[in-house]
């Protein structure tokens, strides 16, 4: 991948803004990755590309639902890499890398959450008697404090997928013979594929919901069926 | 109202960045404080700075919701409840805004729209379907956090009530099957999509079959298995093959 450095600062730019959505501000959706994908795809002249990273990417988002303090992927800022990755692959070999690429960058952007959100819990803790005493400054600085690290973390997180995106096709993609290259492709969407069923279900349990899934299955499959 | 209006209006904002400090020690507590501040300024003296520190005490729940917490709890501490009935009412709130919130959104609103988007995707539409996804999704999301907040302020310590609001209930009910249904149909028509690429019939096969176990494999292995660990998994293993097969 060789970009010029405009797109590539749009590209580190978007991600961060689609990192820091995924939580801290303002949770508009711009980080579900059909979002995030679709708009890198538009920055690269792309949008195809944009388009189907984002809904492998968005079938995987299924498998998550975000309650409590559970830990999950960041699969925004990894859709944004992924894009960026299969721009500059064509087909499936793309597909492939750019999924693997985006899955990885998931991966840290998933760990940098936790790791950014045990930091804050530190310093929440030392604050605590200033907390108590009712300061109000003291309460918005800590939390604008927080919202920077957040804004810092998915800068990271979309600069080191930028980076993977870079070393992926030197790396991967030469070695790659095309039966290797579809391979890898089948893989990314089997496994998006599965995740997007498994967490439906999940989703939908069991009883009434459970028929109205079978109704619109039934219809997709014969849409899907009925098309050329 | 009106009198609260411009409060209301900057706590509203403050809203949008409840969960900027999310934490394991007060979870989203931080923010509901700097969210619930702009409602508390005409306490007196004496109150506001005590009020302040109750508002960033631990918190957690649906973030679109917590506006009825935030706005209830001020209401009550203008309305003079005592400390241990402000800290009641928060912790009382707690689980059925979470409760209510995710079945709201992140398991109707959100993969309803979602479900809608990836059929369209799938079907041919471009950006515009991605667009429409984002400019629907959002007059739901603030409109449900302007009324929460609002409903909040209005009822103070009888919030109870507003949950128990029939459109809520309503919209409950119908976004249940209605997101079933989405994403059942979306399901097909994405797999069809995604499988486009793929010419060779044993590509298609290898899909269907790999998609098969890796379905299975989740359902069988449900809070163990995840779906990224599943890609990743598949990747190497199609590495691997690809590396041993000559």
């Amino acid at each position: 991948m060789s970009l010029p450095i405009e797109v590539a600062i749009a590209l580190l730019v978007w991600g961060t803004l689609v990192g820091v959505d995924l939580v801290s501000l303002p949770q508009m959706m711009i980080a579900r990755p059909l979002v995030a994908g679709t708009v890198a795809g538009a920055i690269l002249g792309d949008i195809e590309t944009g388009l189907k990273l984002g809904v492998v990417f968005e079938l995987l988002q299924y498998d998550i639902l975000p309650v409590g303090a559970v830990r999950y992927p960041e699969y925004g800022p990894a859709t944004v890499a992924a894009v960026a990755t299969a721009h500059a692959s064509a087909g499936v070999l793309g597909l492939g890398l750019g999924a693997l690429v985006g899955l990885v960058t998931g991966l840290i952007g998933g760990i940098s959450i936790h790791v950014l959100r045990r930091w804050t819990s530190s310093i929440v803790h030392a604050a605590a008697a200033t907390l108590e005493s009712g300061d109000a400054r003291a309460l918005v600085r800590l939390h604008v404090g927080a919202m920077l690290r957040d804004g810092l973390r998915a800068a990271l997180v979309t600069a080191v997928g930028l980076c993977l995106a870079w070393l992926a096709r030197p790396l991967l993609g030469g070695a790659l013979s095309p039966r290797d290259a579809t391979l890898l492709a089948v893989a990314a969407v089997a496994a998006a594929l599965a995740a997007g069923a498994a967490g439906t279900l999940r989703l939908v349990g069991r009883g009434r919901n459970l028929a109205w899934f079978a109704a619109g299955l039934g219809g997709g499959i014969g849409v899907a069926a009925w098309l050329p | 109202m009106a009198a609260v209006r411009f409060p209301l209006a900057r706590a509203l904002l403050r809203l949008f960045a409840v969960q900027g400090s999310y934490n394991y020690e007060r979870m989203l507590g931080v923010g509901v404080g700097v969210a619930e501040e702009p409602l508390l300024r005409d306490l007196a003296d004496g109150r506001y700075g005590p009020a302040v520190a109750r508002g960033a005490h631990f918190f957690n729940a649906h973030p679109y919701l917590i506006g009825l917490a935030v706005g209830a709890a001020a209401r009550a501490e203008h309305e003079g409840a005592t400390p241990d009935q402000v800290e009641r009412l928060r912790e009382a709130l707690c689980g059925p805004l979470g409760s209510l919130g995710d079945r709201l959104v992140w398991a109707g609103w959100l993969p309803f729209l979602s479900g809608l988007t990836l059929a369209a995707v799938a079907l041919g539409a471009r950006w515009w379907a991605v667009a429409a996804f984002l400019v629907v999704y959002n007059v739901g999301h603030v409109a449900l956090r302007w009324w929460a907040l609002r409903a909040g302020w209005a009822y103070g310590t009888r919030v109870g009530v507003a949950l128990h609001s029939p459109v809520l209930q309503k919209a409950a009910a119908v976004l249940g099957p209605a997101m079933a249904c989405a994403v059942g149909a979306a399901l097909p028509l994405t797999a069809e999509y995604l499988a486009a690429p793929f010419a060779a019939t044993w590509a298609r096969v290898a899909l269907a079959v790999a998609a098969a176990l890796g379905f299975l494999a989740l359902r069988w292995r449900a809070g163990r298995l995840t779906g990224l660990q599943l890609g990743l998994g598949l990747s190497a293993a199609a590495l691997a093959v690809g590396w041993l097969w000559p």
